[in-house]
C-alpha cells in the first residue's frame, strides 16, 4: 500500500502547476539579538516568572545544593527522581540525598523500562532535571533528551526543578536549535522546549495548572 | 465524525438560541481580541513579523512535494518509519492493524485535527480498542460525543455542572464539584493511569521540517508529551502541507502560531522528535510511525487558487475574529474544522455540493484575512467557490441558482450597464418600492426578489436621487450668485 500511495501522492503534486512564490521579505529584527548578559537575564526572568516558573538566582554549585534542600524542604519533598545531564551529574545528587534524608532515584537504578515508570509516576515527587539551553525571549527552558536526560523525569512528576547554568542563557530559538540540529547525523531523538508549568484553559476558558505535566516549575539559575 | 455540514443552516438556527453558548460567545471574542493584539505587539514589528510567515508558507505550499521528499529522506535517516496514505481510509487501515498486530488494548491520543478529519477514534473503537482523547477539552467532548466547539478548545463552552457529572459517570471522579481545578485534577489522575501503562501513542504534528526529517508539537497540558514519551509505539500522523524547509522557519511560525492561538509567546511545550528513542534512552518509542496523510490534498493541489487554502497552520485566529462564527459558534460547520478556516478547508475537503452553506454564511468582511498568519485570502476563496458552484451544472450545486434568480440579474446587469437605463429605472421604480415601506423601512417582501428581503431590511428610497438633488443645488447656488 504505502509504495504506490507514496508514488501516486509525489506523482500528483510533481504534475501540478508550478506557482512561484512572491519570494520571502527578509527576517524582521529581533531585537532580542542585541540584549547584554544582564538583559537576557532579566528578560529571561520576567518572561518565566510570567508564566508562573519560579526562578531562584544562586552563584554556584554549592548554593545551589542548598536552595535545593530548602526548596525540598518547602514543597514536603521526600522522593525525587534526578536526571543524570551534564548539569546535574556533577551535583551528585544521591549523596546530598543521603545527607539531608531525601530519597533520590535515577533511572539508571533500574534495568526495567516499566519499574522506570512506575517510579517516575507513582514514586516521584518532583523531577530534577539540568537544562541544554534557556532562551530569553520566551522564559522558555530547552532540553535535549538522551539517556542521561530521560523523557519522562521533566514531564510526569507534579514538581519540575531544573538547574540551569546562567552560561547556557540565549537569547532566540534559533540560537539554540542552530546548535541543537548542527549535526544532522546525530541528532537527538527528542528536543523539547519547556515554558512554564503544565496548564490548561479548558473548562470555561479558566486556567489552571498541572494538567498532565508539572504543576510547578522551578528554575535554579547558577552562576 | 459523522459529517453534518449539510445542515448548517439548521444547526446554526438551534444554536442562535442556545442561551448558554450566546452567552460564552459574548466573552470569547473579547478575550481573544485583547490577548492575541497584545502578544503579537511583542514582536518589534509584528506586520513584518506577519509577512514574513505568510512568505514561509507560500513557499511551503509551493515547495510542497520537493520538500516532502526531502522530509521523508532525513526523517528515514533518523529511523523513523515513514507511511504513506492516500485516503483516511488507508491511514485508518493501518493505525488498526498495527495496534491489532501488537496486540494494544488502548491508545490515548493527543488533540489532532487531522484525528478528527479521518474519524480515527471511531475505526479504533469499533474493532474494541478503546481511543483516550488525552486533552482535556477534547477528552470531555469525546466522552460528551460532541464535535470541537472552537478547534483550540473543543468543549470551552460545557457547563462545569454537565463536567462533574460525566467525570463521575466516566472518569472516576468521586465527589461531585463545580471547581474547575478539581475537574481538571480528576481527568488528570484517570489520565495518567492510562500514560503510565501506555503501549501506543497517537498524535498529529504542528510542524514537520524538512531539513532535519524533524516533526514538532505543540501543546499547553503535557499529555502529547506523555504520549511520545511513556509508549514504545508512537504513531504521528501529519498531512502534506505540514512541510516547512527549514528549522529557524519552524521557530519562526512556531511564534506566530502560539500568539494567534493562545495570545502566548510560547505555548508550555514544544517537542521535537528526530526519531525514535535511541537503544541506549530509557523512555521515548522504540518505533516512531510517522503517518503522511494526502486525503484528497493532492487533488486540491492541482489548482493553483485552491491550493492557497494549504497554508493554514491551524491557529484558529480566523474563528474569534469572523461575526459569524462568534454569533453561532463551532458546532453549525458539522465537522472537524470550523470558523472561517473550516469554511475555506471543508468544501475542498467534502465537497463543494455539500457545503453551500458554509461559504455563503460570509459577509466578506475579510476581518479573518486581515489577521491570518498564513496569508490566506479567506474573502477570496468564497468567491471563488461561489464561482464555481455557479458555473457548474447547476443541478449538481443543487440549484442554488435558480432561473428566477438567473434572468433577475440578466435584468440587473441590463439595467445597471447604462446611465439612462439606471435613471430612468429608478424614477420608475421610486413610487412603486416605496409603497411597502413603513416609517421610512422596507422590509416587507417585494415580490421578484423577496428572498434577498428574508434576511435585510432597506431604507425607504429617497423622494429625489443625489443626483436629480445636485442639479438642484447647483441650480440655486449659480443663480445666487
Amino acid at each position: 500500500m504505502s509504495q504506490s500511495a507514496r508514488e501516486e501522492i509525489l506523482a500528483k503534486l510533481k504534475a501540478a502547476p508550478k506557482a512561484k512564490p512572491a519570494g520571502r521579505p527578509s527576517m524582521p529584527p529581533l531585537t532580542e539579538l542585541s540584549w547584554d548578559p544582564d538583559q537576557l537575564i532579566a528578560n529571561f526572568m520576567a518572561n518565566l516568572t510570567a508564566q508562573t516558573g519560579v526562578v531562584h538566582r544562586v552563584k554556584d554549585e554549592i548554593d545551589a545544593k542548598a536552595k535545593l534542600a530548602e526548596i525540598a524542604a518547602e514543597e514536603g519533598l521526600t522522593t525525587v527522581i534526578v536526571s543524570t545531564d551534564a548539569v546535574v551529574a556533577p551535583l551528585n545528587l544521591t549523596e546530598w540525598g543521603k545527607e539531608k534524608g531525601i530519597k533520590v532515584l535515577t533511572a539508571k537504578d533500574y534495568t526495567d523500562r516499566d519499574a522506570y515508570k512506575d517510579a517516575v509516576f507513582m514514586e516521584a515527587q518532583a523531577g530534577i532535571t539540568g537544562v541544554d539551553y534557556a532562551i530569553a525571549e520566551s522564559g522558555t527552558i530547552g532540553l535535549i533528551h538522551d539517556k542521561d536526560q530521560p523523557r519522562l523525569v521533566s514531564v510526569a512528576p507534579i514538581t519540575h526543578i531544573a538547574i540551569l547554568p546562567v552560561e547556557r542563557l540565549r537569547p532566540t530559538y534559533e540560537r539554540v536549535t542552530d546548535i541543537v540540529f548542527a549535526d544532522k547525523s546525530n541528532l537527538p531523538s527528542q528536543f523539547t522546549f519547556t515554558t512554564g508549568p503544565s496548564m490548561t484553559g479548558d473548562i470555561q476558558g479558566g486556567q489552571f495548572k498541572g494538567m498532565h505535566g508539572p504543576r510547578k516549575l522551578i528554575i535554579i539559575l547558577m552562576g | 465524525m459523522e459529517i453534518r455540514t449539510e445542515q448548517f443552516v439548521e444547526i446554526a438556527k438551534k444554536e442562535l438560541k442556545n442561551a448558554r453558548n450566546k452567552q460564552f460567545l459574548s466573552v470569547l471574542p473579547l478575550a481573544i481580541t485583547i490577548s492575541r493584539p497584545r502578544s503579537m505587539q511583542s514582536f518589534p514589528d509584528p506586520e513584518a513579523a506577519n509577512e514574513y510567515g505568510r512568505a514561509v508558507r507560500a513557499e511551503a505550499v509551493a515547495g510542497m512535494p520537493e520538500l516532502l521528499e526531502e522530509f521523508e529522506k532525513n526523517a528515514l535517516a533518523n529511523g523513523a518509519k515513514i507511511v504513506w496514505a492516500k485516503t483516511a481510509e488507508e491511514a485508518n487501515a493501518f493505525v488498526l492493524n498495527l495496534a491489532k498486530e501488537r496486540g494494544i488494548q488502548y491508545v490515548t491520543k493527543g488533540k489532532s485535527m487531522i484525528t478528527e478529519e479521518m474519524g480515527l477514534n471511531d475505526v479504533l473503537q469499533e474493532s474494541g480498542i478503546e481511543p483516550f482523547e488525552s486533552d482535556l477539552g477534547e477528552f470531555i467532548a469525546q466522552q460528551l460525543h460532541k464535535p470541537p466547539f472552537h478547534i483550540v478548545g473543543p468543549a470551552l463552552n460545557i457547563p462545569v455542572e454537565e463536567i462533574s457529572d460525566l467525570f463521575i459517570a466516566k472518569a472516576d471522579m468521586k465527589e461531585p464539584t463545580t471547581d474547575p481545578v478539581k475537574l481538571g485534577y480528576a481527568a488528570r489522575l484517570y489520565l495518567r493511569d492510562k500514560f503510565h501503562h501506555l503501549a501506543m501513542g497517537i498524535t498529529g504534528v504542528n510542524m514537520a521540517v524538512a531539513e532535519t526529517g524533524s516533526i514538532i508539537n505543540v501543546e499547553n497540558e503535557g499529555n502529547i508529551r506523555m504520549n511520545k514519551s511513556s509508549p514504545k509505539i508512537q504513531v504521528s500522523i501529519m498531512s502534506l502541507e505540514k512541510v516547512v524547509p527549514t528549522m529557524a522557519d519552524a521557530m519562526h511560525m512556531i511564534r506566530l502560531l502560539c500568539r494567534n492561538c493562545t495570545g502566548q509567546k510560547l505555548s508550555a511545550y514544544i517537542s521535537i522528535d528526530s526519531g525514535p528513542k535511541k537503544s541506549d534512552e530509557v523512555d521515548g518509542p522504540e518505533e516512531l510511525y510517522i503517518i503522511i496523510l494526502d486525503n484528497g490534498r493532492s487533488e486540491i493541489y492541482q489548482d493553483i487558487q485552491a491550493r492557497e487554502a494549504l497554508r493554514c497552520i491551524r491557529c484558529g485566529a480566523c474563528l474569534a475574529a469572523c461575526p459569524v462564527y462568534c454569533k453561532i459558534g463551532g458546532y453549525p460547520y458539522g465537522w472537524a474544522y470550523s470558523g472561517p478556516m473550516g469554511q475555506v478547508l471543508n468544501p475542498l475537503l467534502l465537497g463543494l455540493e455539500k457545503t453551500q452553506d458554509l461559504y455563503h454564511a460570509c459577509t466578506l468582511c475579510g476581518a479573518c484575512k486581515s489577521i491570518c498568519p498564513a496569508g490566506i485570502d479567506h474573502p477570496k476563496m468564497f468567491l471563488y467557490y461561489r464561482v464555481q458552484e455557479a458555473n457548474s451544472d447547476k443541478k449538481a450545486a443543487g440549484g442554488f441558482i435558480t432561473n428566477k434568480t438567473a434572468k433577475f440579474f440578466d435584468l440587473w446587469r441590463w439595467g445597471t450597464t447604462r446611465a439612462w437605463r439606471w435613471k430612468m429605472a429608478v424614477k420608475t421604480a421610486r413610487p412603486f418600492v416605496n409603497r411597502y415601506a413603513k416609517d421610512g423601512t422596507i422590509n416587507k417582501t417585494i415580490k421578484p426578489v423577496e428572498g434577498w428581503f428574508r434576511t435585510r431590511n432597506l431604507p425607504a428610497m429617497a423622494r429625489k436621487t443625489f443626483h436629480e438633488r445636485w442639479a438642484e443645488i447647483n441650480k440655486k447656488v449659480t443663480s445666487d450668485q
